[in-house]
């Protein structure tokens, strides 16, 4: 008898403590949501991800925000696994991304920018430069210009193409060349986000720059007309005069437009999709404005038709895609 | 004023470790020995006289001049470490040919001697041409002592200084060289200062030595000296005093003392101090002036001569001696040959009877 | 003298310790196996990585003037970085092996420094440093010293990081000189200049050359400090990456396999060199 009663005592016990367990499988594990970023998205996707994660407090985001480029590569190239890529550049995707194998089939648009160039106190000229004589002053002997590389980063061709089509907009031949001059080579680095400390350490005067970094670190900047930076979709023919010539080919200018895609072949393609919802639902936007991204309401997508259902309600067919 | 070498009044500190005062001299052809135990001050003292310590006050003085502001490889020193300190990365012939060139020769009582410090000769006058070609690392101890002599002799030097070279070689080997050096350093008529911890180097060597504790001189003087009249205890038993007693002089008297030790009388000459009577004194007695006999029978000891008797506590073997532990009133220890431990058949327990010559007993007041 | 007899009449004498051991110990055998586990640790990604590469795309990228630029600009500012660390790494190591003077420690710890400090980090502080308004830097602009986009600026980066393992090899090489060697050879009449370069630095000699040739080594690989000084002209490490931004792994992989054969042709011919000049001192 007493024997009987402990072995039940001991199999309850063993059950109980099983409980927890078992209760603790039941609710959703926890998941981690890997995404991939410009670094021009460092800022409001930290925002982004804390509403995120306050809304599903079991999902943790994970971000590694670099060059768009390197970013598409890692996924590409090095085989490491994302759930979502975030680019600065909506040409970079389907560019990298759509070859085959295929590592994405649709992309969103969900915020805009503007080129321009962001400056200091310490800058020379910083005193007199604004949107009417820019293209003058920084085209002055000893004025030190930073860019990113046009071969291999977004906002370096778009800098390129954004000089040429100054050309045009004030009718200054040699305007390009004559500011490039003040941006030679060693002014250059693969990223324009490396080049901020050497703007703030006062090696050199200028950095060109999106709009947005310029708010964010709270540079001054220069405000370009809307018709050369590159920041609104109407004007996208427009653009298309400017012209960069790099290693790459000539690329003609394109309004600056971030996309997201959902990285094919990833194992929470749901959550993935939510994130993607918040971003360019109304919560998603005020976090991209608010930290000097142009918004993107209603977004426009490519391949409409390889979207998750959700997500498809949401956006717009690409205009001319 | 001549080719000798003297300090004076040397002191120095160094971090914790104080020079106290040093005042010696030698002239050249002389050996002086600095003994003392480890950490007295003697390699800090040869080294400040070679110029690698700057002395607080005092000078040095090398073959007639002031040497104290100049760097070392100005004062024409020779410097022979433990081991030698040949350079290991050079051959013996480099290692010799390394001295910047002198500009005097060296004058040698020797007249073999080559008296430009022309490096073939001076390995040749050592017996070691034919090592010319080989690494140090190669050589034997013996063959490591002459090619630093040469080495330092092509220098020109006008002094020695030896820093304890054979502390690291067996007995037998150091012996050798020992007396190798003593026969070189005679041909060189170079004054050499020697510094050891080993009283036997002392006794072979010296012509002087300077008894050396915590950085202060304790005694200087002649050998002979040093070793029969130490001037304390501590001198005493450096020196392989073995005798050491505490006692009281009891009596001045005709032309000697008379003591009183634990229970039993002794008669000594007279000191070269005065002494007080009923004051406390130390006697200091070597071993090998310790004699006895036993039976001692009808032979009376000789004028004057103590006659102790006692037992014998413990007999000892060193090397190719006894040591006889004697108990009269006070220890004692005396030496005995083989030959005579056969003839007397002692053993512990024997009675004997000690004998000290008054002449042989020294006094000290510690 | 064959092995039994070996066993049944031990000699005690100093042959044994130039025979081989008739049976390794364990000691020795853990030793080598641990040793081969980090030698195939480290060898087996180098050997995977070349692998990829056949002959033509090694020909190809070989073909391309700009990556051999970057190759040239790499081994040339390494070795100006490693002859800059002999320079003033060698004297200070020899001070801090030689005197004792409060704070020493601190300064030892100081030198080690730069390898714990992250890369970029240590970019930008050379920048500050060294760009056009800093403190070194504005001075030595007027007077025609940049150190941003030029050699200049790499070896700058390059000694940074690297400098400490020259300092540190050639203090250890100089506190194994006995001191009174240098003595004596200050007795026999050098002064304290020739005694250190006929006596100590011969002696110190192999150790001060393996922290030279780490220096070297170390200043080729560096990416992140050279960076934010220099991205063009274009190191080897930086044109490998743009390379893979550009194009993609097979090409900045190939790139690299062909700086590291260069590599490791020079370090078998500098290791070769050195190992000759001792066997001939020793055979002398």
């Amino acid at each position: 008898m007493k024997q009987t009663l402990s072995l039940c005592c001991a199999t309850l016990g063993f059950l109980g403590a099983l409980l927890p367990a078992t209760l603790a499988a039941q609710t959703a594990e926890p998941t981690t949501l890997t995404i991939f970023a410009a670094g021009t998205l460092a800022a409001p996707f930290r925002q982004a991800s804390a509403l995120f994660e306050k809304k599903y407090p079991n999902v943790t985001v994970q971000a590694q925000y670099g060059g768009s480029v390197m970013m598409a590569k890692k996924i590409t190239d090095l085989h490491q696994d994302a759930d979502l890529l975030a680019v600065a550049d909506y040409n970079v995707i389907p560019k990298y991304m759509f070859g085959s194998p295929a590592h994405a089939s649709w992309y969103a648009g969900f915020a805009r920018n503007a080129i321009t160039f962001v400056y200091t106190d310490k800058s020379k000229y910083a005193g007199e430069i604004n949107s009417q004589n820019w293209y003058k002053v920084l085209a002055r002997p000893g004025v030190e210009i930073g860019r990113s590389n046009p071969d291999t980063d977004p906002s370096g061709y778009q800098t390129v193409q954004m000089l040429n089509l100054a050309e045009k907009y004030y009718n200054q031949p040699g305007l390009e060349r004559s500011v490039l001059a003040n941006a030679p080579p060693t002014n250059m680095r693969d990223t324009e986000t490396a080049l901020i400390s050497a703007l703030q350490l006062g090696q050199i005067d200028y950095l060109a720059i999106y709009r947005s970094d310029a708010l964010q670190h709270h540079f001054k900047f220069v405000d370009l007309p809307g018709k050369i930076n590159l920041s609104d979709p109407a004007d996208a023919a427009y653009y298309l005069h400017g012209v960069a010539h790099t290693k790459n080919g000539d690329l003609a200018g394109k309004p600056i437009v971030y996309a997201i895609t959902i990285v094919n072949g990833s194992k929470n393609a749901d959550i993935a999709g939510k994130y993607v919802t918040l971003l360019l639902g109304p919560q998603g936007q005020a976090v991209m404005k608010n930290n000097g991204f142009g918004e993107f309401s209603p977004a426009y997508a490519v391949h409409t038709e390889a979207m998750p259902a959700e997500l498809k309600k949401m956006v717009e067919p690409w205009p001319g895609s | 004023m001549s080719a000798g070498v003297a300090v004076e009044a040397l002191t120095l500190t160094l971090g914790a470790f104080r020079l106290k005062e040093l005042d010696f001299a030698l002239s050249s052809g002389e050996i002086l020995v600095i003994l003392g135990p480890n950490g007295a001050g003697k390699s800090v003292t040869l080294e400040t006289i070679a110029g690698f310590h700057r002395p607080d006050s005092g000078r040095v003085l090398i073959h007639g001049r002031d040497v104290s502001g100049l760097p070392p490889e100005r004062r024409k020193v020779g410097f022979v470490v433990q081991n030698f300190g040949l350079f290991p990365h050079l051959t013996v012939a480099q290692n010799v040919a390394i001295a910047r060139h002198a500009d005097r020769a060296v004058a040698a009582s020797d007249p073999a001697f080559p008296p430009h410090g022309d490096p073939a000769a001076l390995l040749g006058y050592f017996g070691v041409a034919h090592l010319a070609e080989r690494a140090p690392q190669d050589l034997s101890p013996g063959e490591k002592q002459r090619v630093a002599l040469a080495r330092a002799l092509a220098g020109a030097p006008d002094l020695f200084l030896f820093d304890e070279p054979f502390s690291a070689l067996d007995a037998e080997t150091r012996d050798r060289l020992r007396d190798e050096l003593k026969s070189f350093l005679r041909a060189l008529a170079i004054p050499a200062i020697f510094v050891t911890h080993n009283r036997n180097d002392a006794l072979e060597l010296a012509d002087k030595i300077v008894v050396l504790r915590e950085g202060g001189i304790m005694q200087s003087g002649p050998v002979a000296e040093v070793f029969q009249k130490p001037a304390n205890s501590f001198v005493a038993r450096f020196v392989g005093v073995e005798n050491i007693l505490h006692g009281r002089v009891t009596e001045l008297s005709g032309g000697g003392v008379t003591l009183a030790v634990a229970e039993r009388t002794l008669r000594a000459a007279a000191p070269g101090t005065p002494i007080a009577a009923r004051s406390p004194v130390v006697l200091s007695i070597r071993t090998e002036d310790v004699t006895f006999c036993s039976p001692c029978g009808e032979r009376a000891p000789q004028s004057g001569v103590n006659r102790l008797e006692g037992r014998v506590t413990a007999l000892r073997r060193v090397g190719p001696l006894l040591t006889l532990a004697i108990d009269c009133g006070f220890p004692l220890k005396a030496y005995l040959l083989a030959s005579q431990f056969r003839e007397t058949k002692l053993g512990v327990g024997s009675a004997v009877a000690a004998e000290i010559a008054p002449e042989a007993i020294h006094l000290m007041t510690e | 003298m064959d092995v039994e007899s070996m066993q049944t009449h031990p000699v005690i004498g100093s042959w044994r310790s130039r025979a081989a051991p008739s049976r390794p110990s364990s000691l020795y055998l853990l030793c080598w196996f641990l040793g081969s586990v980090l030698l195939a640790f480290l060898v087996i990604p180098l050997v995977a990585l070349a692998l990829t590469q056949s002959g033509t795309s090694l020909a190809d990228v070989a073909r391309m003037a700009d990556v051999r630029a970057a190759i040239v600009l790499s081994l040339e500012g390494a070795l100006l970085s490693a002859a800059l660390a002999a320079l003033v790494g060698v004297p200070l190591a020899y001070a801090l092996a030689r005197t004792a003077f409060p704070g020493k420690g601190v300064i030892a710890a100081l030198i080690d420094l730069p390898l714990a400090v992250p890369h970029t980090v240590a970019g930008i502080a050379l920048l500050m440093v060294f760009g056009r308004q800093g403190f070194f830097g504005e001075p030595l602009q007027a007077i025609g010293l940049k150190f941003w986009g030029t050699i200049a600026g790499v070896v700058v980066a390059m000694l940074f990081v690297s400098a400490p393992y020259t300092v540190n090899a050639a203090r250890i090489g100089f506190e194994a000189v006995d001191p009174r060697l240098e003595k004596i050879a200050r007795t026999l009449g050098l002064g304290p200049w020739r005694a250190f370069m006929r006596i100590t630095l011969p002696l110190a000699r192999r150790s001060i050359m393996t922290g030279v040739t780490l220096t070297y080594a170390r200043s080729i690989s560096e990416f992140g400090a050279v960076i934010i000084l220099v991205y063009y002209p274009m190191t080897a490490p930086v044109k490998i990456y743009e390379l893979f931004l550009r194009f993609g792994l097979e090409q900045s992989a190939a790139a690299a396999v062909l700086l590291l054969i260069v590599s490791l042709s020079l370090f078998v011919l500098l290791r070769t060199l050195a190992q000759r000049g001792a066997e001939q001192r020793e055979n002398r």
